[in-house]
């Protein structure tokens, strides 16, 4: 075979296998040596085709978004654990009900709380109580993360303010049902959880 | 495991399961089989986390348990059902159009809870179905009852294997682990069951469905003072049998497409006949005779036999070959070629994506050198019509992009260069592999980026939900109008764009993520099909 390097090295150059036999006859012009990895967005020659609509389309989407939404519900989401707080700092009576603020508590910010809790005082039934706590807790749920972030003082202040609407002479935890019991995603929990 | 389906796992489990979930879970399909202590000191976790981490896992199929010697008991993870997760809206949907919306909540259920008994679930769909109707009406648990029953019996859903019920002859110490066994007999069994009851709403300011003194009312569920009945009993959906319909489903939709609405119920016909005999892995179905066929035609279309013969002659005859026919006793006996038909759809896959990516140039190349599967540079441009230069170019883009390849052919024992051919193929299962990878990254890209666009928006979402559930809290206590129109005010008009364009995005990036899957579905398929067959 000729060499092709010129004479600059023996082995320079050459290839291993006859180029024509691939297409590229000799003094086509090459495309331009490739000086760097390929751009993270390559341009895109053609537009890609529309994704498909339709009624079953749209139901399924929704589907989907249910269902991530509904996981998160589930006591299969695990939340990473609550950090340990120093309680050498904090009132000794915050040590208990803990627990059940973050599971229960709804904070201020979802004003539902202000209008159920005029119901309460006219239904003094203590089913209906509990019935409402469950449906709470389920819209709690979804503020628990926002409330692991939020001062303890905020969360103070609302408990009082709860046991004074309810003029009743129970802490608030009397009243759970364990019905997140499954749902604690607590520190020092010793059984597993099926 | 490829890094991509590893990176796919971790995002679907993170999702779906929280973070230490997810990192118990990709660690494990990391590096295989492996035992608690381990498992707890290489990701760093406490044994705590990493139990109800495993517990939720296991729970859901998506881990396995095997006692080893000594009695340890090693974890395996199987990466493959975490990639299921994806297709659930899919099974849910499918069970909807089969078996009506009892059947689309009984699918439901079991997919998000993993493994139930029988009579949770009916317990729990039962009230769910309440909730959404009229007031006053109950959805009855015998109903629900009898959907499970069907979804048993075309085996939608299937028993999770159980512990045996052995007498203990040696009191020795009970094994770490249960060993669970499952007979295909029984796996399909329905236990005989006497649910009575009905659906209960929330509320309970209404009625006392089922006439339950009141104050059982505040506790969990009253079936934790009697023994349940179907106790151990654990049912989970089975979805070899939802792919093996989605399979059914594009071989009859692509029959439409090809011939017409007439063949595609034939063929429809025959599946569905097939459905219990065949096993979902076959490369074809039982053969099935002309008159058997005739007689198994749904009800409404009335054509002749002679018609029908007619058409599934043009069946056995197309090119495709879904259809084959393998005698002629009975009127001729046909059977379709499901790993034919697998590969037709593969292929059209491959072209479509040749041709939606480079162009319709390219797309005509490569379904020439498909057609004639071994093809040198000049005959390339020959046949396909096009100038020397460009189909160079385009050659090398799709040989750049895998999914065509070279061959070599030497001419001589010592494989000189000069004389060797050198031939265009195209590798149908390593070009399909190669775009399976691809789509798993795709998938992996687009939920990065739904992500991304939930959390840059996270302020205002928030603020948004808060703003409705004021209003929402308003109208049930009665509020006027200017005060609702006042609090709708708290959102400007820049920021509701900014909602309606987030809300569009992640719509379209969901909707993608649908489609894709559709197209991993078909080629799992088919690389399944072709492995089993090797």
């Amino acid at each position: 075979m000729a060499s092709r390097g010129g004479g600059r090295g023996r082995g320079r150059g050459q290839l291993t296998f006859n180029m024509e036999a691939v297409g590229i006859g000799k003094g086509d012009a090459l495309p331009p040596p490739t000086l760097q990895p390929s751009p993270l967005f390559p341009p895109l020659e053609f537009r890609p085709v529309p994704l498909p609509s339709g009624e079953e389309g749209e139901y399924v989407l929704a589907l989907k978004q249910e269902l991530r939404g509904a996981m998160r519900q589930l006591p299969y989401f695990i939340r990473p654990a609550v950090p340990k707080r120093d309680w050498r700092r904090l009132p000794r009576e915050l040590k208990i009900r803990v627990r059940k603020l973050q599971k229960e508590r709804t904070t201020i910010l979802i004003p539902k709380r202000p209008p159920k809790n005029t119901e309460d005082k006219e239904e003094t039934i203590q089913k209906l109580e509990t019935l409402e706590k469950k449906e709470e807790e389920v819209t709690s749920e979804e503020d628990e993360e926002k409330e692991e972030e939020e001062e303890k003082e905020e969360e103070e202040e609302e408990e009082y303010d709860e046991e004074h609407e309810e003029e009743t002479d129970y802490i608030m935890s009397y009243f759970d049902n364990g019905e997140d019991f499954g749902g604690d995603s607590d520190d020092n929990m010793d059984e597993a959880i099926y | 495991m490829t890094q991509a389906e590893i990176k796919l796992c971790s995002l679907l489990l993170q999702e779906h399961f929280g973070e230490i979930v997810e990192k118990i879970g990709v660690h494990l399909i990391r590096t295989g089989s492996q035992p608690l202590r381990a498992i707890a000191h290489d990701t760093g976790t406490s044994l705590d986390q990493v139990k109800k981490a495993l517990c939720v896992l296991i729970q859901h199929n998506l881990v396995i348990y095997q006692v080893h010697k000594r009695g340890v008991v090693e974890y395996e993870a199987q990466c493959s059902r975490v990639l299921r997760m994806l297709r659930y809206p899919r099974y849910i949907y499918t069970a909807k159009t089969l078996y009506s919306d009892t059947g689309e909540l009984i699918v439901e259920e079991l997919l998000l809870n993993g493994k139930m008994t029988m009579s949770a679930v009916v317990k729990k769909v039962a009230d769910r179905l309440t909730e959404t109707m009229e007031d006053g009406k109950t959805m009855d648990y015998a109903e629900v009852s009898n959907t499970f029953v069907r979804l048993a019996d075309t085996h939608f859903v299937q028993r999770c294997p159980w512990v045996p019920a052995t007498e203990n002859s040696d009191p020795g110490p009970p094994p770490p682990a249960p060993i669970l066994v499952i007979s295909e007999k029984d796996m399909y069994l329905v236990p005989k069951l006497s649910l009575i009851g009905k659906g209960k709403r929330r509320r309970s300011s209404d009625e006392d469905a089922a006439g339950e003194p009141k104050a059982k009312r505040p506790k969990h569920s009253t079936d934790n003072k009697e023994p349940i009945p179907d106790d151990g009993i654990y049912w989970q959906a089975n979805l070899d049998r939802f792919h093996q319909h989605f399979r059914d489903q594009a071989i009859v939709s692509a029959v439409a497409n090809r011939m017409d609405q007439t063949s595609s119920e034939i063929v429809r016909t025959m599946l569905r006949m097939s459905e219990i005999t065949t096993p979902s892995t076959a490369p074809f179905t039982q053969p099935l005779s002309s008159n058997e066929i005739f007689r198994s035609l749904p009800v409404g279309y009335n054509i002749s036999k002679q018609v029908l013969d007619q058409y599934l002659t043009l069946l056995a005859d197309d090119p495709l070959e879904f259809v084959g026919k393998s005698g002629d006793s009975g009127g001729g006996m046909y059977v379709i070629n499901l790993h034919k038909a697998l590969g037709s759809l593969a292929t059209a896959t491959l072209e479509s994506v040749v041709q939606e990516r480079f162009g319709s140039r390219c797309a005509r190349i490569f379904r020439l050198v498909l057609q004639k599967k071994h093809l040198e540079q000049k005959q390339v441009e020959d046949f396909a019509m096009i100038p020397a230069k460009e189909a160079k170019d385009m050659l090398y883009k799709m040989l750049s992009g895998n999914f065509i390849s070279l061959q070599e052919i030497p001419k001589t024992p010592d494989h000189a260069p000069s004389r060797t051919f050198y031939l265009y193929t195209v590798n149908i299962l390593s070009a399909a592999r190669m775009l399976l990878h691809r789509c798993y990254k795709s998938i992996a890209n687009l939920i990065e980026r739904r992500q991304f666009e939930t959390k840059e928006n996270k302020r205002l979402l928030e603020k948004s939900q808060r703003v409705e559930a004021i209003i929402a809290s308003m109208q049930a206590t009665g509020a006027e109008e200017a005060q609702l129109q006042e609090i709708e005010e708290m959102i400007t008009a820049p920021e509701r764009q900014q909602l309606e364009t987030l809300k569009r995005n992640v719509n379209k990036l969901d909707a993608s993520e649908i489609q894709v899957d559709e197209t991993i579905f078909l080629l799992e398929s088919y690389i399944e099909s072709t492995m089993k067959r090797q």
